[in-house]
């Protein structure tokens, strides 16, 4: 009974951390769209924390250069477990067009393991919702098979 | 039979406590027009937080999390036992202290701030809270709760200014705006989450658990002003909550300075009103 | 049986004080001191077996003692002007002239008759007093040992002072026993002046510009109250014609007719107490060896002005003076405390809230209600154990890290993990709910609820006390070091004092119920103030269940202690949150350029608010007009 509960819970009271990797702030508006009452994601227990200690979904727009991998990556090694990485927009998911830049990794996934790709410049609200739910889905999954989370990729 | 209304309480309060913060983010929901969580989301928080892998930044925070919230359930405990308010409210304050403490082990801006300001909010309201509990004294003879339930008059009557006090200590301890100052709600950039920054996972669940006491004992305070009846006393609550919900959507944030000056000059301003009122003898 | 144990309170220090300073050689002096604490603490225990009583031993009432004591009253009073002459101070020298001639006035035309000394007098309270200064004295004489060669070696003396020092310690001790067991106005007046002496002679003990100025200060504010006792002595004579404390007390027994001269007995013991505006003697009696200020604050010194009025409070219970002295100490509680929010200096936090604890029970003396008479007892008792404990455990962070300031014990569990701890603890006596000290503060308040002022100043000092003390235990536990500690080293003679100490402090405050009907309650007549069943105290206003509340904050801390232990497994230590990239270190982060940058933290201080310079001159100037209003009242 408890047990059913947590596990109820785990995926009703999603918080969420957001981290700009340097994006043109288009996703990033869109992102924060997604948190006003129109879209009210607060109806699925979805709050932006702020703070990766506190958080279950880490959400990353823009591309990754040299320089802020480091801080996406102690973000993300901050979360506590279990955890879920979604991508947005076309930087986050591959660099976008600003992958051939000299200082650019590439993607979100070059750093850490990414769950959930939200296509799109920029993606849009509704899709990036689509993208926490997949996410919780996802996050459900991982707690029935209870395999732990990768670790990092790259340092 | 007061062991057994005590340990009622313990257990009965984080259930009322859900409930109560479940209607209170639906409804904050409903004044931005929005439809809000479910009823029981604090629950799922809480469960959520607890199934959390556990992550500690101090050796000594767990200690100072379980005092906390061991602190808020005895005296949730001795309320429901009809003790001393007086001795409710110190015990209570040790578990504010020790959620300060917590804070300040870590090395971490946000938190130590976030300690600092958590001591000033424990600044102002307390003096606040001592006084109404002295009228309440004044009033009764007695700071034993049950002597308040043998009165047949409502204590409002009597202390209608420091009803107001006590709300202003209310909305510090409910962590409210405009004195959300210490662990603002929606995590403010300079601040993060203020004092519970560092606290994580299953630490963080307790710390939520603790608050729900908290608010019950509150709530429980407030319910002292109108004993006389019981839907008199739901009245109150229900009013005195929903006016703590409006001023929290309707106020900004302010700084400490500016709580610890207005508060206290209002609060010592009306508290010394009614206290000098009820010496004089103008009691009815 | 009395006698004899009356003998080595009193005289035994004062014998080993003057041998001190005669035999020469560190470890004999070592041996004698030890020898004489040892003494004392099993003479104090005794007297408690004993019980309470009231003689009139032999030598105390023969004619030679009578005029060696005349003699070495002038001797006293000579000395203190001699030092006003040297220190070129107008005030002490006036003072103390005064005092002369008053005291050669009374004693060669008015007193006659008088003859013999009144005797002893020992009731429960006397008791308390005693077991206080010498098992709280004895243990920082010992703490001292250790301390004291530190001290000089760290000063680079080439000839040491020490046998000076430890004399004047002995000498101290000796005297405020006598001081609380004497029953005689002249007697007594006779050890509060040497009390005020030792001070001096201790305060200035370095002999460097800062403590000679400041041991100057500490004497002319107590000559004021050497002056209002020996007035106040004067005037009570020439009226009751007895010098006889109890026979006093049992006339006035709150009768509006003598308050002048009781009024003058509470401004010494305001001046002893270093209650505002007398309170800058105090703060700067920090500039002395720490264990100066240890006894200073907790046992002696300021505990006799305490004691002063507490013990005078039946003779005005119900009168005017009464609230002005519970308006007084409800003003110094206060106003200490809002001073102690604006300290980073250590030292002076403590002395801060010294002063206003003392405003405390003060206050509680005014209030002079059966219920607040046992607050003030109470207060007095777990004051003095956890100010005892916080000075010593100062006293080693200060030698350890060089500095008296709060910022810079931050972390200080990483360096020093004993003494972090055990001051840690000392400061949560002070504050929290079971223990003593707020079980006093609860009386207080509950006692103080008829009394707006005193109670609105009382509502708002013990908010502002919980600030200053719990912004300080909190940075101490913090460490630098991930949670890990280095090994500390504290020598036998510095930990077992510290050890004693705390465990004093919780045992005291567990047996509170039992300090309470075992003790303070036979000073009493009529119906108790608490009934203490079960370890609860209780009356009609209120209950306060002690033990219970022990057992399960001892369950709690068990649980919560074993919950954190070092090597928790599976709970994974995350570097504290920098928003960006943490450095190695703990508090650090990777600024630009890729430098590691450090992160400054530093706790409020509010200057703004109650900074001294803020503050002080308002204070000051509220507490000279709360001191004459006090007078004024009892005219
Ligand atoms: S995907 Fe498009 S909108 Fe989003 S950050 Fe990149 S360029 Fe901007």
């Amino acid at each position: 009974m408890l047990k059913k509960i947590v596990e109820h819970s785990q995926i009703k009271s999603p918080w969420l951390v957001h981290y700009d990797c340097g994006s043109c702030n288009g996703c990033d508006i869109e992102t924060l769209a997604c948190l006003t009452p129109l879209y009210d994601v607060e109806r699925f227990g979805v709050l932006n924390i702020g703070n990766p200690k506190h958080a279950d979904v880490l959400i990353v727009t823009g591309t990754v250069n040299k320089r802020n991998k480091k801080v996406l990556k102690q973000i993300y090694d901050q979360m506590p477990s279990p955890k879920i990485v979604i991508a947005i927009g076309a930087c986050g998911l591959s660099g976008g067009i600003f992958r051939e830049a000299y200082n650019v990794v590439g993607g979100v996934d070059k750093v850490i393991p990414v769950d959930v790709y939200v296509p799109g410049c920029p993606a849009k609200p509704e899709a990036i919702i689509d993208g926490v739910v997949e996410g919780l889905a996802k996050l459900s999954e991982i707690q029935k098979a209870g395999k732990p989370k990768k670790e990092a990729i790259a340092s | 039979m007061t062991l057994v209304y005590a340990l009622l309480g313990v257990v009965l309060a984080p259930f009322a406590g859900i409930l109560v913060a479940g209607f209170d983010r639906i409804l904050t929901a409903k004044f931005q027009s929005r439809t809000g969580p479910p009823l029981l989301q604090p629950l799922y928080d809480i469960a959520k937080l607890w199934a959390k892998e556990p992550m500690i930044a101090h050796r000594f925070q767990p200690l100072c999390v379980y005092i906390y919230l061991a602190a808020a359930m005895v005296s949730v405990a001795l309320f429901f036992a009809q003790s001393d308010l007086l001795l409710i409210f110190f015990v209570q304050a040790v578990g504010a202290i020790f959620l300060v403490i917590g804070a300040f082990l870590v090395p971490s801006p946000f938190s130590q701030a976030g300690a600092n300001r958590e001591l000033i909010q424990i600044l102002t309201y307390e003096p606040l809270i001592i006084i109404v509990l002295a009228g309440i004294y004044l009033t009764t003879g007695s700071f034993n709760i049950s002597a308040i339930y043998a009165m047949d008059k409502p204590l409002l009557i009597n202390l209608p200014l420091l009803f107001i006090v006590f709300g202003y200590a209310l909305t510090i301890k409910l962590r409210k705006s405009p004195f959300d100052i210490s662990a603002s709600h929606h995590a403010h950039q300079e601040l993060v989450r203020g004092v519970l920054t560092e606290y994580s996972g299953r630490m963080l669940a307790l710390i939520e658990l603790a608050h729900l006491y908290e608010t019950i004992l509150i709530l429980g305070l407030c319910s002292l002003f109108w004993t006389t009846s019981i839907w008199g006393m739901v009245v109150l609550l229900a009013l005195t909550y929903l006016i703590e919900i409006v001023v929290d959507n309707i106020s900004a944030r302010m700084s400490f300075r500016w709580m610890l000056k207005s508060v206290w000059t209002t609060g010592l301003a009306l508290s010394a009103i009614n206290l000098i009122w009820l010496y004089s003898g103008g009691r009815f | 049986m009395f006698e004899i144990l009356y003998t080595s309170l009193t005289l035994c220090p004062i014998v080993a004080a003057l041998a001190c300073l005669i035999l020469p050689g560190k470890s004999t002096r070592s041996a004698l001191v030890g020898m004489t604490g040892i003494i004392l603490i099993a003479s104090s225990v005794m007297l408690i077996w004993n019980g309470p009583v009231s003689s009139t031993p032999a030598f105390l009432s023969s004619a030679k003692f009578t005029t060696f004591i005349q003699i070495a009253d002038f001797a006293l009073l000579g000395l203190i002007l001699y030092f006003g002459i040297k220190f070129n101070n107008r005030i002490i020298s006036v003072l103390s002239l005064v005092q002369i001639a008053v005291l050669a006035a009374f004693e060669l035309f008015i007193l006659d008759g008088h003859g013999a000394p009144a005797g002893l007098f020992c009731d429960n309270l006397s008791l308390i007093m005693v077991l206080l200064i010498s098992i709280a004295g004895s243990l920082i004489v010992f703490y001292a040992l250790p301390y004291m060669d530190y001290h000089e070696h760290h000063l680079k003396l080439t000839k040491t002072r020490q046998p000076r020092f430890f004399a004047l310690l002995l000498l101290f001790i000796g005297a405020m026993n006598a001081l609380v067991l004497t029953n005689d106005l002249l007697l007594f007046y006779f050890f509060f002046e040497i009390t005020t002496l030792c001070s001096f002679l201790l305060i200035g003990h370095d002999g460097n510009k800062v403590s000679r100025e400041n041991s100057v200060t500490a004497l002319w504010i107590n000559s004021i109250g050497g002056t209002a006792l020996l007035l106040g002595t004067v005037m009570i004579y020439l009226q009751l014609h007895t010098l006889d404390i109890q026979a006093v007390i049992g006339k006035l027994q709150g009768s509006d007719a003598m308050l002048i001269p009781l009024g003058l007995l509470c401004v010494a013991g305001f001046t002893k107490a270093a209650q505002m505006p007398f309170q800058k003697w105090l703060l700067g009696a920090m500039v002395a060896p720490t264990p100066t200020s240890a006894l200073l604050h907790s046992a002696t010194m300021v505990k006799a002005g305490v004691y002063l009025v507490i013990r005078f409070a039946p003779a005005f219970q119900g009168t005017a003076l009464s609230t002005a002295v519970a308006v007084c100490g409800a003003f110094t509680f206060l106003s200490a405390a809002a001073l102690a929010i604006g300290q980073r200096n250590g030292k002076k936090v403590l002395a801060y809230s010294t002063i206003s604890n003392l405003g405390l029970i003060l206050a509680c003396a005014g209030i002079n209600t059966h219920a607040a008479i046992t607050a003030a007892i109470l207060l007095v008792i777990f004051h003095a154990v956890s100010k005892a404990l916080l000075f010593l455990c100062m006293g080693s962070i200060e030698q350890h890290i060089g500095s008296r300031d709060i910022e810079d014990m931050r972390g200080l569990f990483g360096e020093m993990p004993k003494t972090a701890m055990i001051i840690t603890m000392g400061i949560l006596t002070m504050i929290l709910p079971p223990f003593g000290m707020l079980l006093g503060k609860w009386m207080a308040i509950e006692s103080a609820a008829g009394n707006l002022f005193t109670l609105l100043m009382l509502a708002l000092g013990s908010a502002l006390t919980v600030v200053y003390w719990a912004r300080w235990a909190g940075i101490l536990m913090g460490s630098d070091y991930k949670g890990e500690s280095r090994p500390e080293h504290l020598p036998d003679m510095a930990r077992y004092p510290l050890l004693t100490l705390l465990g004093s402090a919780i045992v005291l405050s567990i047996s509170a119920p039992f300090i309470y009907s075992k003790m303070i309650l036979a000073d009493f007549t009529g119906t108790a103030a608490y009934a203490t069943t079960n370890g609860v105290m209780a009356n009609a206003s209120g209950s306060f269940a002690v033990i219970p509340l022990f057992m399960i904050a001892i369950g709690v801390f068990l649980f919560a202690l074993a919950k954190s232990g070092p090597g928790k497994k599976g709970a994974k230590i995350a570097g504290p949150y920098m928003s960006g990239i943490s450095g190695e270190e703990n508090g650090t982060y990777v600024g630009p350029m890729n430098k590691i940058t450090g992160s400054v933290q530093s706790n409020y201080y509010l200057s703004a608010f109650f900074g001294e310079k803020r503050l002080s001159g308002v204070v000051n100037a509220t507490a000279c007009a709360l001191i004459l209003i006090m007078i004024g009242v009892s005219i």
